[in-house]
């Protein structure tokens, strides 16, 4: 099969910015990836978009791709917006990927953005519950918090987990974050400031939840027989899968798996020819702390319901076995939802290549890394495997 | 916006005043809420409409406390402080989700028995909203 290579990956800071729309956020991320490329880098060689995105702020709905991509210099090549809730990003590097293995275009930017901050926070909550199923899980009064909280509560009761175990992934990913000079939250957490915070949604606290984030991100993906005229060091995709799951998770035949990470992890292991035990970094979606629980589990990194004491064995930490979120995750980086998919692809293609601004983040020696983008509460999941 | 507009809220409504179940034809499993195709056997989209007993045991619980609840239920959150939302395992085989009422909070257990009533969910477009809330059986 031909190969896929990522030769370039920008990110906007993500945050609060209220003098950036979704085109200058766009924009920001646009020009930090035209800088990753090492040699030769041409707007014009830019043969197609695809942009992942919810909604904007609710500021450009329609046609928003072909929005930031003029406004970028890109005209006149076809672009789209992918919208697959919180997981649009890694469906919008999927997408720029199968078109590239299919031959139509030999270069393709993925990019994804999301401008969170503009409207009140009461109106967010509005427009963020329209990724869970509306008819029955909003009508009994939840947000994803609460959705959340119920597959944690179950995973509690099922496994033993224990709320502090929640709590020391956030703290875990602060740790992270810290050193992220483009993280929403750039600073540390103590597990009894992270534990003491107030309830949102219990077993939920409001240092289990990720926040509302400005940001944007892009990624240059190419054919490999064009990658050497960018860069001597490119990323290669050695697999990518992706898979839909039950909206309502009472649906679900099980409430403490996610199927849908599952089945697309398990379609690219299966391209790539590897295993779970053969990644060395991996960037996973961590919306909620117990979301990262899930995915050590359905992952495969370590068995199902063991996932706490995974964590609390240090496996997950810089430095151990099997580091996740080195960038700080959802949880400390920002979670600015189109965004977040592609902003993962940023990170891993920085830790792979060695270049993470600072040597505190840096997984050293990595050569092989995931990243992993679920939709809601796991309605749509994307995951894709990077290697040098 | 996620708030439920008056006609997809009367769509509803046979699931929501009297769960109306729909039991597939061919492997007799019973869908709730309803499917275009059985979800069960992927094989059949004709049903039989039962009615389920509304009794169950919670699956799983929620406390849902100030910043937890969506907009449209922060009035019942103010006035009544944190309150529960399960998923619930019906007799009948579905799970469904729904409050809990007429108990409190910190009572609520994972695996208690519980039946189902109509009540009032919450007032939107100037219409009162009714559906199904569980209550602790035996009450």
């Amino acid at each position: 099969m031909k190969k896929v290579a990522i030769v370039g990956a920008g990110q906007s800071r993500y945050g609060e910015f209220p003098e950036k729309g979704i085109k200058e956020l766009f924009f920001e991320a646009y020009s930090d990836m035209s800088k990753s490329v090492d040699k030769n880098f041409d707007p014009k060689a830019i043969e197609a978009a695809y942009i992942g995105n919810l909604g904007s702020g609710g500021f450009q709905l329609g046609n928003m791709s072909a929005l930031v991509a003029e406004y970028v210099g890109l005209s006149y090549i076809p672009t789209m917006r992918i919208e697959n809730a919180c997981a649009s990003g890694g469906y919008a590097l999927v997408a720029a990927i199968m078109d590239v293995l299919s031959g139509t275009h030999k270069v393709a930017l993925a990019g994804g953005v999301e401008k969170m901050t503009d409207v009140s926070g009461l109106k967010q909550k509005y427009w963020l519950g329209v990724s869970g199923d509306t008819e029955y899980e909003r009508l009994a009064g939840t947000t994803f918090a609460g959705l959340y909280a119920l597959i944690a509560h179950r995973h509690m009761h099922e496994f033993g987990t224990k709320r502090e175990q929640l709590s020391m992934v956030a703290v875990k990913n602060h740790k992270n974050g810290a050193q992220n000079p483009k993280a929403q939250f750039q600073r540390e957490i103590t597990l009894e400031q992270a534990v003491k915070s107030p309830i949102v949604a219990y077993p939920l606290n409001l240092f289990d939840c990720c926040s509302t984030t400005d940001g944007a991100s892009a990624v240059l993906v190419c054919d490999e027989e064009v990658a050497k005229k960018y860069t001597d060091t490119p990323i290669y995709v050695a697999g990518f899968g992706t898979s839909s799951d039950y909206l309502a998770i009472h649906d679900r035949v099980n409430t403490t798996t996610l199927e849908g990470t599952r089945k697309a992890s398990e379609r690219a292991y299966s391209m790539a020819g590897l295993g779970p035990n053969d990644i060395q970094a991996a960037e996973v979606h961590d919306c909620f702390t117990i979301a990262e629980l899930l995915a050590y589990e359905d992952l495969g990194f370590c068995k199902k319901g063991e996932a706490g004491k995974f964590l609390e064995e240090g496996h997950t930490q810089i430095g151990g076995d099997k580091p996740v979120n080195a960038s700080g995750g959802l949880k400390s980086k920002g979670h600015p939802i189109g965004s977040t998919g592609t902003g993962q692809a940023y990170e891993m293609f920085n830790q792979l290549r060695g270049t993470v601004q600072k040597p505190a983040r840096q997984v050293k020696g990595a050569e092989i890394g995931l990243i992993h983008n679920v939709g809601g509460s796991g309605g749509t999941v994307e995951v894709t495997i990077m290697r040098r | 916006m996620a708030h439920v507009s008056i006609p997809m809220y009367w769509r509803t409504i046979p699931q929501r005043y009297s769960l109306v179940g729909y039991k597939c034809k061919k492997c007799g499993s019973v869908n709730f809420p309803p499917k275009g195709v059985c979800k069960y056997c992927s094989a059949s989209s004709e049903f039989e409409e039962v009615k389920l007993s509304g009794r169950g045991k919670v699956h799983t619980f929620v406390l849902i406390s100030a910043g937890g609840a969506p907009p449209e239920f922060a009035e019942q959150e103010k006035a009544g402080g944190q309150y529960p939302v399960a998923i619930v395992q019906l007799e009948e085989g579905p799970k469904v989700i729904g409050q809990i009422a007429d108990i409190n909070p910190k009572d609520v257990k994972i695996d208690m028995p519980v039946t189902t009533e109509l009540r009032k969910i919450y007032t939107e477009e100037g219409v009162i909203r009714y559906g199904f809330k569980f209550v602790p059986a035996g009450k």
